[in-house]
């Protein structure tokens, strides 16, 4: 019973991708819809959407290390 | 890559045991008890050399070679006409100026924080290259098989150099050295433009009900210490996963033989090693963006010092 946490680990990692999935996904899909609609817009499109992606991949990483400080930790104590 | 099956099982116990060791083992720093050259405490800092701080400087010379000193040569030249790899450096540092810097910093202050921008740019495309190349695993095998030096050997400098990963943009310490000074420089460059007590003023916006301030200003502060933080994060932990899961995936030909038998392992090998090629092209394009993705953030944040929309 006490290894239950491995199964909240597991289940936190797979959150963090589902969501920043879903977030990226939205991204891409929004900036191929601009650029089919405005093809000499693509530029200024991939700048405006980089900096939100890099910002959305910080969350979803930040997220994987602090499940990977808590499998750690539990582990040393 | 070849040190991991060869550790796997070369100590006693179960494969599965160790697998998860060696690959903290080949990612992380080698060990304080054992530094590459001993230096004495000082201030009661260890100042002795492990791994990671010797890539550190293999990676300075680097660049120095490849950057500064091409550059240099290049600028005492009579006749200015960029000729081989000043010509690709040129073409990196204007996109760098001019499609990073430009739109985020400003055209008035463009000249004032480029250069430590593409110092950031080419300090952290070298440490991320430089750990997708295998050149001490290379030596290790050397070592071992054309030398005949074992492994146990602890007294031989190679066999002393593969202790640790040789990514130094995957140690916390380092990327949070790196944003550290994005943070001096954010501070520094909100000081030049506004003045030292405005840009401390600027973080918040003016013309409020006071109650409004109690809630923001503690907002601020930590919105202004978790820019480094999560530049940090980033750079450290997306260049310590791909490795881990490169490892991994080289790993679990050993598992398998292990578990079933060797010529199960064999078969996995087939698949496991396209699969680490197919990891490690996907690495080149992280080491790539990681360096963009740095360099990008670090402009936006000190452009968010200088032009203030508050």
């Amino acid at each position: 019973m006490e290894d239950l946490f491995l199964i909240g680990v597991g289940l936190g990692l797979g959150l963090i991708v589902i969501g920043a999935g879903i977030g990226i996904g939205r991204l891409a899909s929004a900036a191929a819809e601009g650029i089919a609609r405005q093809p000499e817009a693509a530029d200024k499109i991939t700048a405006a959407v980089n900096l939100p992606l890099f910002l959305l991949e910080g969350v979803a990483i930040l997220g994987e290390v602090f499940a990977l400080l808590i499998l750690l930790m539990t582990r040393a104590a | 890559m070849s040190a991991v099956v060869e550790q796997s099982h070369s100590n006693s116990g179960s494969v599965l045991d160790q697998v998860g060791d060696n690959i903290i083992h080949h990612v992380s720093n080698s060990s304080l008890d054992h530094p590459l050259i001993h230096f004495p405490h000082i201030f009661g800092i260890d100042l002795s050399v492990t791994k990671h701080v010797l890539m550190l400087w293999i990676v300075s010379i680097l660049v120095v070679c490849a950057v500064i000193i091409p550059v240099r040569k290049y600028m005492q030249k009579d006749k200015a006409i960029p000729s081989g790899w000043m010509n690709a450096l040129e073409s990196v540092v204007k996109f760098i100026r001019d499609s990073i810097v430009q739109p985020n910093v400003g055209t008035k202050y463009t000249e004032t924080w480029a250069p430590i921008i593409l110092t950031f740019f080419f300090f952290i495309l070298f440490a991320n290259g430089i750990g997708l190349i295998p050149v001490f695993d290379l030596l290790g095998v050397l070592n071992r098989f054309v030398f005949q030096i074992p492994a146990s050997n602890d007294q031989n400098f190679i066999n002393r150099l593969l202790h640790g990963g040789s990514t130094v943009t995957g140690n916390f310490n380092v990327t949070a050295g790196l944003a550290t000074l994005t943070f001096i420089t954010i501070i520094i460059a909100g000081s030049k433009a506004h003045g030292f007590i405005t840009h401390w003023k600027n973080l918040v916006p003016h013309g409020l009900a006071w109650p409004v301030y109690i809630i923001l200003i503690p907002i601020e502060i930590i919105g202004m210490l978790v820019k480094p933080f999560a530049l940090t994060m980033r750079l450290a932990a997306n260049m310590t996963g791909g490795h881990i899961a490169l490892l991994a995936i080289l790993s679990f030909v050993a598992i398998f033989a292990e578990m079933v038998n060797t010529s199960t392992g064999i078969g996995l090998s087939l698949f496991a090693i396209p699969m680490a090629a197919a990891i490690l092209g996907l690495e080149i394009i992280v080491v790539l963006v990681q360096a963009y993705v740095f360099t990008l953030l670090s402009s936006v944040f000190i452009g968010m010092a200088i032009n203030v929309h508050h």
